[in-house]
């Protein structure tokens, strides 16, 4: 199945934009302005969301044309892509996550999508599902660096990162009895710890590598 | 307009096809598909969380009626979604770099690209048919593909030792211990706020 990758579903949707003269401002415009005021942090409606990795929402206003000899086209309608890397499982289960979507988010789709042809509404799951799907392209090539991780695996492993970090540097050079004492409880906190929300930057860490990726 | 969400930046891009060329290069992408080794080059550039591919074939936009026009169109599209760490540069300097032929075998297919080697020529062609991305989540903005790999070797070393703790002597948890500490040294990289790129 090319959209899946392992337990990670890279779902591709273009969903046709409402083309209305009298709509002022545009429809197209007013996806953008409400998308500009969405926080992409934890409250972000995607971490409220179960199972998206990384998403985005693009107004795609035309196709590029790229110079002669191509030929020069024209796109008739906008379109608002969205795109997700979300966990399937093996089966790739799409169904569930926009489930999922519509029963965790459903305002924050509806203010998005009443803005495309033919959105029935987040209330209604079955037409929501069945639309989506409808304006589903299916992945030609999905590649995915980490395949078999949830998005829950991946947020507590990446604690653990930091917390086990933090523990080697401060049990340094400390005798074995004792160190078994503490890791055992270390262990016992971490693992009863709840796992960080998604869209977060983590815990805040004293330590400082430095660097710039220029 | 974010491209950008803390370590990671989306890029969008579109290119026109001939739509014999696209039969082309689905075939490519199938082999790629189900020949992993062919896929070594892409899985080295760590620094890439999630790629696609998506051709749309020139009657494939998605049509729902209800006033809505039939997209009239001469040729394919190639769309390329791509999630990275580091800066627009970089991304491109390495793809140019390491994927060059890999590149040449996806884009050929398109009208106009110039190939990937020389870079100039390269980044002006993807300059030109990329579009910004005007809304970006993703779940763990602090951490890079590699921290990510990292954080799973460190939590499958860590539910290891941690199931095994308490029932050992403490000269038995010690070795363990030590041994942990080796496993996992060199993937405990601090994630958090990306540094500024300028």
């Amino acid at each position: 199945m090319p959209n899946v990758s392992g337990n990670v579903y890279g779902l591709t949707i273009l969903s046709p934009i409402i083309d209305d003269p009298q709509a002022t401002p545009s429809h197209d415009l007013q996806i953008r302005a409400y998308l500009a005021k969405l926080s992409t942090r934890e409250d972000s409606p995607f971490a409220h969301a179960p199972g998206t990795h990384l998403a985005r929402l693009v107004v795609m206003d035309d196709v590029i044309y790229v110079g002669m000899p191509a030929c020069e086209e024209h796109l008739k309608s906008k379109y608002l892509v969205f795109e997700s890397n979300l966990d399937g499982g093996p089966d790739g289960n799409l169904d569930g996550y926009l489930d999922g979507l519509a029963a965790s988010i459903p305002g924050h789709l509806d203010a998005i999508w009443q803005h495309c042809v033919g959105y029935p509404g987040a209330a209604n799951r079955r037409a929501f599902i069945e639309y989506m799907k409808s304006c589903q392209i299916t992945t030609t090539f999905f590649f995915a660096a980490v395949n078999d991780k949830t998005v829950s695996e991946t947020l507590r492993a990446l604690q653990t990162q930091a917390a086990v970090a933090d523990f080697i540097a401060s049990h340094q050079g400390m005798d074995a009895a004792r160190l078994q004492r503490e890791f055992v409880t270390f262990a016992a906190q971490l693992n009863s710890l709840p796992v960080p929300p998604a869209g977060s930057m983590g815990p805040y860490r004293a330590i400082k590598t430095g660097g710039r990726n220029e | 307009m974010s491209n950008i969400n803390g370590k990671v930046y989306a890029m969008n891009a579109i290119t026109p096809m001939k739509p014999w060329k696209t039969w082309v290069l689905r075939g490519f992408f199938f082999l790629l598909g189900h020949i992993k080794p062919l896929q070594k080059d892409l899985v080295d550039l760590s620094f890439i969380e999630f790629a696609r591919w998506v051709v749309i074939p020139r009657s494939g936009f998605p049509r729902l009626g209800r006033g809505q026009a039939d997209e009239e169109l001469k040729y394919d599209y190639l769309l390329f979604f791509s999630n990275f760490n580091g800066t627009w540069n970089q991304y491109i300097d390495a793809f140019s770099a390491v994927l060059s032929k890999g590149l040449n075998l996806v884009w050929m297919w398109s009208e106009k690209f110039p190939g990937s080697v020389p870079v100039t020529l390269f980044k002006e062609y993807i300059a030109r048919v990329q579009f910004d991305t005007d809304y970006y989540y993703t779940a763990y903005p602090q951490a890079t593909a590699n921290d990510v790999k990292s954080a799973h070797i460190v939590q499958t070393s860590f539910d290891r030792l941690a199931s095994r703790a308490e029932q050992a002597s403490p000269q038995e948890f010690a070795q363990a211990y030590l041994q942990f500490v080796l496993q996992v040294q060199c993937h405990l990289g601090e994630t958090g706020e990306p540094p500024l790129a300028g």
